[in-house]
């Protein structure tokens, strides 16, 4: 531990640690755009320029290690003119678009420039203009104008994702970010540097103008695409922006997905999988419950299902590895010790998709296989055992590996092929309930409720009391 | 002196005696009521009531904050950057926007699809007009004359705010697509 001073305030820092993380670490803010924690210290941006004592130049707070005694001032004249020259020269170029940029409303340079800048520039000379709309890939768009040139994508595809496939080139006021090889930002980790760039250099492109930042809200949830789990924010339209006019859909939409910063699980990462999330839930969803194809009420479902149970001489379940801890306990409490169990993967990796790597992805694409497998073992269905009536638990289910036993499925999507379930019952997805996952590590994981169920589907934990 | 907390009675015996007196004021109200009667049945303007909505008023102020105006640009395109200032500074929550883009056009990339302004909610404040920072909106004097039965079919489209009263001629211009320079090296 060293005693540094930080504005007249003594704080601890550890060995090692530069001016900058001690005191972002103890609440004094320090402007800063090119440090990221998760990434190497590059210096470029210069906004974070404190006085040291006894240095006869004001140096980098990214960049300098703290030494005993120091004393660092973060809001001394020369350091706030500092800071504004910086800034005055960070926006020499930057176009200042923001009622047409949709990272406005959380963008640093914008927060930055109307902390620490200056009123009016100062510059005569016209602004250097360059190219806006550039598709880095299919996922996402840069705006050269708009970059600053922090580094933070490169040293990102460098540093964590290990692609390397982000680099500046040109010199001076021309440099601009480009994939080196003239190829697509085809890493699958790119939607990443959507979060890392301090300005609307890059952006969604599937996000673009769909909304202003201001008019969403995140909520906690997690990320249902592989046994990893990461943490995620779902952004939903808050309550008193909903739209009328423009369509009910929109405000039980969820607009985009992103990151949420998880150290045990994730980090500060998700893959391009997880940032598609909301994609994935938005695919045709089963509305109504169905008897052998024909719609009917809630109740009526209900009771075909009861009956079908208690006539069954040889009751199985095959459980679902998207059921959240909470629906597992009240089956295990409601149903288990009446039923035989059998467990399944709901989703393979699909053709194309990255299976497993070192960095999040898992090849397990369920994100709860780990509880059913410790509450349940792991036995997978086969017909031969004579069972006469089945509960399928889960989505991307074909009935054809079931027998000839009645089926009650409980799912969340459309069935992809025709359904010949005795019994559909729809019930809520991630989205529509709150619980918990735990990942392939064990590591628990809470998701809260985005969204409000539609009217006529239901909690699978609800259900099992009634069966 | 003990000091009195009560009004003194203003009224005589004739006043509470009531019923001359309200005969009386019956007399005044009637005869302003059949004499404006006369007048319109005789084909005169009586009194000074409008009847909306049939009549409007010709007389409104010019700086009366009436229907708004979207704003086109010289070529016919609307003004409005779809940058949502009217929407969120307005406190009546009554303007929705949806934004399309277009990357052809460098200084014009995002516009709005669908401009719709709720004139049941709308209270005339004139905040959209001040947070717009392109001329795109405007206040006319004329008032919306959009009475109805039902709140829901009040809301003006987009196309109905750019072409009820044309204005081309915004306060910001823009170089047109053609002439953007891209990265020019010297």
């Amino acid at each position: 531990m060293i005693e540094i001073t930080i504005d007249n305030k003594t704080v601890e820092a550890n060995e090692g640690e530069t001016v900058l993380q001690a005191a972002l670490r103890n609440g004094i803010e320090i402007p800063h755009f090119c440090y990221h924690p998760c990434l190497s210290i590059a210096g470029n941006c210069r906004v974070c320029l404190v006085k040291v004592d006894g240095r006869p130049k004001l140096m980098p707070a990214c960049n300098q290690t703290v030494a005993p005694n120091m004393v660092v001032e973060t809001e001394a004249p020369e350091v706030q003119s500092a800071r504004a020259a910086v800034m005055q020269f960070i926006m020499l170029n930057h176009p200042g678009d923001c009622g047409i940029c949709d990272k406005a409303g959380e963008c640093r340079v914008q927060e930055y420039q109307f902390k620490y800048g200056m009123a009016e520039p100062i510059s005569i000379e016209p602004k250097h203009h360059k190219k806006k709309f550039n598709y880095l890939s299919e996922r996402i768009v840069l705006d050269n104008e708009r970059c600053i040139l922090c580094s933070r994508c490169v040293r990102f595809t460098r540093e964590v994702s290990k692609s390397a496939q982000l680099g500046i080139v040109e010199r001076g006021s021309h440099s601009y970010v480009a994939r080196l090889d003239a190829q697509p930002f085809d890493d699958p980790y790119s939607d990443n540097v959507l979060g890392i760039c301090p300005t609307g250099a890059l952006l969604s492109r599937e996000f673009m103008y769909k909304s202003r930042v201001w008019y969403l809200e995140p909520v906690r949830s997690v990320c249902t695409r592989c046994a990893r789990g990461c943490s995620v924010n779902v952004w939903r339209r808050k309550k008193h922006w909903y739209v009328r006019s423009l369509g009910e859909e929109k405000n039980i939409t969820a607009y985009r997905i992103s990151p949420l910063e998880n150290p045990e699980i994730n980090g500060r990462w998700i893959c391009n999988t997880g940032f598609d999330l909301h994609k994935f839930m938005a695919r045709p969803r089963a509305m109504a419950p169905m008897m052998a194809g024909n719609t009917v009420t809630v109740d009526e479902a209900s009771a075909e299902a009861n009956r079908l149970l208690a006539g069954a001489t040889n009751p199985a379940i095959i459980l679902s590895a998207h059921a959240s801890n909470e629906e597992l306990q009240a089956f295990k409490e409601k149903l288990s010790p009446r039923v035989q169990v059998y467990t399944r993967e709901d989703y393979c990796p699909a053709e194309g998709e990255v299976v497993e790597d070192d960095l999040l992805i898992r090849a397990d694409k369920n994100p709860n296989s780990y509880s059913v497998h410790a509450m349940f073992g792991q036995k997978a269905f086969s017909a031969a055992a004579g069972h006469d009536v089945v509960i399928v638990w889960g989505d991307q289910v074909d009935y054809t590996s079931l027998g000839n036993a009645k089926i009650i499925h409980l799912t969340s999507y459309a069935p992809e092929q025709e359904t010949r379930a005795d019994v559909l019952l729809p019930i809520s997805t991630t989205f529509e309930r709150s619980g918990t996952f735990c990942n392939f590590e064990g590591k628990t994981n809470r998701f809260e409720q985005v969204f409000d169920k539609p009217k006529l589907v239901q909690h699978a934990s609800d259900l099992f009391g009634r069966l | 002196m003990k000091k009195e907390y009560w009004n003194k009675p203003t009224m005589g015996l004739w006043e509470r005696l009531y019923i001359f007196e309200v005969i009386r004021g019956l007399c005044i109200t009637g005869g302003v009521f059949f004499g404006n009667m006369w007048k319109w049945i005789t084909f005169r303007k009586g009194a000074l009531t409008a009847y909306y909505p049939e009549e409007i008023r010709s007389d409104y102020s010019p700086n009366n904050r009436g229907r708004h105006i979207l704003t086109q640009r010289p070529n016919g395109e609307v003004q409005c950057v779809s940058c949502n200032m009217c929407a969120t500074v307005c406190p009546a929550y009554c303007i929705e926007i949806q934004s399309t883009a277009n990357f052809e056009d460098p200084f014009h990339p995002k516009a709005p699809d669908r401009f719709e302004i709720d004139y049941s909610r709308c209270i005339f404040c004139g905040f959209c007009v001040e947070a717009c920072p392109e001329d795109a909106i405007r206040m006319s004097k004329d008032v919306p004359n959009l009475p109805g039965f039902d709140r829901t079919k009040m809301w003006a489209p987009q196309d109905l705010l750019m072409n009820w009263q044309p204005q081309r001629n915004p306060a910001k211009v823009y170089p047109s697509a053609q002439t953007s320079t891209q990265e020019v090296h010297p």
